[in-house]
């Protein structure tokens, strides 16, 4: 088990090198002037070619990577070219709200999602299980981007019962001062007991969280459906039956609980693809997250910070992958 | 079943909370301060509200914000045509245009309480000139700052240059304190201002919102109406800004597409007003490469462009043809230049005579991604050109891909036509007719390759009259603009309107093209 994990962190940390190498020199190579963007529009030949200079650009590339690579070994990403501040400072201000972001939107997946498949399998080919599937499969299908302005349209513009965008609404940050503990936003307020900031920032929370939500939910669903399925099938189920266990019991416990190991890998690695998909959310609801952050610096060829995100989606991905490995091999039934 | 209904009882009672809390707010907050009566501005911009906070090297949206924190000696008033007196009270020049003299106001206070002076002036175009980025080079022609008293101050020129076009530049023409100089680096980059405008800084986060609230102490006094606060914030989604007006959740955005603005002017809740722009669409012919560099070509391919439809379909209307690279409104624009017409069958003529036959002419348009309106412009204009047997390759780039193509050395691998915009930085014609025409020996905003010493030493002698008599300058200026066009060196597509959409209630704002995108804050007001 201990040596399993070990390979798989290894292994991890390989695909990390090999991501910030393409990563770096993909960036590079495109023709751009990280020069020039540095020193910003309407830039002079001379302060490009001073620019050229202070950035270490007249250097060789493989020189310019080996930089990169030192200054990352020391945990410094680099400067963003557009802002001329710390990418590590940056990433630090738009990750907390994303990932506040996508821990609701799988806390919602897993309290919709599992009960639905459970729901689906036990009434197979009735109604519920019909209406489940429709749902799941829309949820799954349906483009993010078009959900989000749906949603807005219904619960902005036509009922006004619930904020465009954003985390806050921008008149009530200047009655009261923010806090910030963690970082996320919800959990934030509601510590330090700010009742009103707290309903507003759930508020602000709710489109973009069920937007992003679907997919999870969907694919969180059908998995635990067949899951589900396949177990109510074995014997020892027909034997709890047989003992005239009670059905909810028998769904509840012992069924769920086999069937989890799968869903849980699903999870883990749908989460990696919600962090993703947020990016585009983000930009529809102004959240001021790392999707928000990634556009701008993609449209600007700012490769410190391209580089930093990308790093961030790689890692993140990484571990989920390792999370959903352990939860695999956890399981007694599966012998590593 | 029992179960069942627990569930079902949980959920309803989260929903009746959430309900009951999105019901309660108004009633609840009554005792509480509430956002409602609150005297505050929002408004939405397309972009980031501001890159960088030192006002000596902000040369991008920043003027947005900085304007109103900061103040320059004059402000040019573009419909009027006249120098504002801000925080110089009168000015004066030697008759060669070499020493120019500031009276400067008195009482004038920085946020932080220093007063401002003579010593300010000099601090801040020195430390400007120092800096030596953004649009520092604004005040290249300033040789020496003379401190004549307290409050009079001698700027010396190398060059004769109009001082109060510089000293009202929208970049880099800001007074700074020279208590500045006590601070640490990094005191800008943490989001510090101090200047002498109406507005001080309150709260920024990390350039994507900003909050102003109003400096008490301001010499222009707070009598009249005005905002208390401001708050700018970023909204880069079309759909959300045009929401966030109609709900009245904003007062004021820009930049909507011209579907969005057309819609929006039936809407009583919505003010749409359209005014012209310094801001011009330019396609630069590639003037070194065979066959653009045969004039006859140009012309062709000027006559072949669809000026109309282009104006109408691209831009929905919001622009207006142009006479040349000047934008209407601006000093020296001319409508007694020549200008282009859409006419296919001169088009075709003119590549007969050029020896070209149909087919034989590819040509590859270069302009920067994401822009509809120029991609909409490009798709046209190929549709034209098929039509005369010119086959159009169009390339959206990246800004800086696009730019460094055409930096490249070698002619053969550079685009044939590259598309971009242009706009004011100081507001002299000069700004356009030096940057994008002037000869360069290694190319850096004249994207056309173009080359005349003819024209060269027209527009420089013009500049330097601009500092001694305006109606001369401005004459050479149209004389220069007669050599471009005759030339032909690009395709002046089109000069753009902006768009502003409000508040009906929202008063006193004042589009001033010069200031782009600036709203001066101070002079608006909302209607009880």
């Amino acid at each position: 088990m201990k040596k399993y994990i070990i390979k798989r962190v290894l292994l991890g940390l390989l695909v990390l090198v090999g991501v910030v190498t393409i990563t770096f020199f993909i960036t590079r190579i495109l023709p751009s002037n990280p020069a020039a963007q540095w020193v910003g529009p309407r830039a002079t030949r001379e302060q490009i070619d001073a620019a050229t200079i202070e950035l270490g650009l007249d250097k060789p590339l493989l020189v310019q990577f080996k930089t990169y690579i030192f200054d990352l070994l020391h945990g410094n990403l680099g400067v963003s070219l557009r802002t001329k501040q710390q990418v590590t400072s940056e990433l630090k201000t738009y990750i907390p709200p994303t990932i506040e972001l996508v821990l609701v939107s799988t806390i919602l997946a897993v309290i919709v999602g599992i009960p639905l498949g459970i729901y689906s399998a036990k009434k197979k080919d009735k109604l519920l299980d019909h209406f489940c599937r429709f749902f799941s499969v829309g949820a799954v299908s349906l483009p993010t981007f078009w959900v989000a302005l749906f949603l807005q349209l219904i619960f902005y513009r036509g009922l006004k019962v619930l904020p465009l965008g954003g985390q806050l609404d921008a008149k009530l940050v200047l009655l009261y001062n923010v806090p910030d503990v963690t970082g996320l936003l919800v959990l934030d307020t509601l510590i330090t007991g700010n009742m009103t900031l707290f309903v507003d920032a759930l508020k602000h929370m709710i489109l973009p969280a069920i937007t992003i939500s679907l997919y999870p939910i969907g694919l969180v669903a059908r998995m635990t459906r067949s899951a589900m399925l396949e177990i109510l099938g074995e014997d020892y189920i027909k034997a709890a039956r047989s003992y005239g266990l009670k059905e909810n019991l028998i769904l509840w416990k012992y069924a769920l609980k086999n069937s989890l190991g799968t869903t849980a890998t699903v999870l883990a690695l749908s989460i990696g693809y919600t962090l993703v998909n947020t990016f585009l959310v983000e930009a529809i609801f102004n959240w001021p997250g790392i999707g928000n952050y990634i556009s701008t610096a993609v449209m600007s060829m700012d490769y410190p910070a391209i580089i930093g995100v990308t790093l961030f989606s790689a890692c993140s991905y990484i571990i989920l992958n390792l999370l959903a490995d352990i939860i695999i091999a956890i399981d007694p039934r599966v012998r590593v | 079943m029992k179960r069942k209904l627990a569930l079902i009882l949980t959920f309803l009672m989260i929903v009746t909370t959430f309900t009951a809390c999105g019901g309660n707010n108004q009633g609840e907050n009554s005792s509480k301060p509430n956002t409602a009566d609150m005297d505050v501005l929002y408004y939405a911009y397309n972009s980031i509200p501001i890159l960088t906070w030192d006002p000596s090297i902000e040369f991008s949206n920043g003027i947005i914000v900085l304007n109103n924190i900061y103040e320059q000696l004059l402000r040019f008033n573009a419909s009027t045509k006249e120098y504002e007196k801000v925080l110089a009270t009168d000015y004066s020049k030697s008759e060669d245009g070499l020493i120019w003299t500031f009276k400067l106001r008195e009482g004038v206070k920085f946020h932080d309480g220093t007063p401002f002076n003579a010593e300010c002036v000099k601090y801040s175009v020195e430390r400007t000139k120092e800096i030596g980025q953004g649009a520092a080079f604004i005040w290249d022609p300033v040789e020496e700052i003379k401190i004549i008293d307290d409050y009079t101050v001698e700027f010396v020129l190398s060059q004769p240059a109009p001082m109060d076009v510089i000293a009202s530049c929208p970049y880099a023409s800001f007074m700074m304190s020279p208590s500045l100089k006590d601070k640490p680096n990094s005191w800008f980059e943490e989001g510090n201002a101090n200047g002498t405008g109406p507005y001080k800084l309150q709260e920024s986060k990390m350039g994507d919102e900003v909050i102003l609230t109003k400096n008490e102490d301001y010499w222009k006094g707070w009598d009249g109406e005005h905002f208390e606060k401001v708050i700018v914030k970023k909204v880069s989604e079309t759909s959300s800004r045009r929401q966030m007006i109609e709900s009245g959740e904003a007062d004021i955005t820009m930049e909507l597409p011209s579907e969005d603005v057309e819609a929006l002017k039936g809407d009583e809740n919505v003010v749409v007003e359209v005014v012209p722009s310094f801001t011009n669409l330019i396609g630069f012919f590639n003037n070194q490469k065979a066959p653009l560099n045969d004039i006859r070509v140009r012309q062709a391919l000027s006559y072949a462009f669809p000026y109309e439809d282009v104006v109408n379909y691209a831009m929905g209307g919001y622009a207006t043809q142009a006479y040349g690279p000047v934008p209407k409104g601006m000093w020296g624009y001319s409508e007694d230049l020549f200008q282009y017409s859409y006419d296919l069958n001169k088009a075709k003529q003119l590549l007969e005579e050029a020896g070209i036959k149909e087919g034989q002419l590819k040509l590859l348009l270069t302009y920067m991604t994401g822009d509809e309106s120029e991609k909409k412009m490009a798709e046209l204009y190929k549709g034209e050109l098929s039509k005369i047997g010119v086959e159009l390759e169009i390339r959206a780039m990246p800004w800086e891909s696009q730019w460094e193509m055409a930096m490249g050395t070698d002619t053969s691998s550079q685009q044939d036509i590259f598309v971009m915009y242009w706009w004011n930085d100081l507001s002299t014609p000069y700004s356009y007719l030096y940057s994008l025409f002037h000869t360069e020996d290694s190319t850096l905003y004249n994207l056309g390759y173009y080359r005349n010493t003819d024209y060269d030493a027209l527009i420089d002698k013009a500049q330097s009259e601009s500092a001694i008599n305006i109606e001369n300058a401005e004459k050479d200026f149209i004389s220069a603009q007669e050599i471009l066009i005759k030339d032909t060196p690009a395709i002046f597509m089109y000069d753009k309107n902006v768009v502003w959409v409000k508040s009906p209630l929202l008063k006193g704002h004042k589009d001033n093209p010069s200031y782009p995108f600036v709203v001066f804050f101070y002079d608006l007001y909302r209607e009880k």
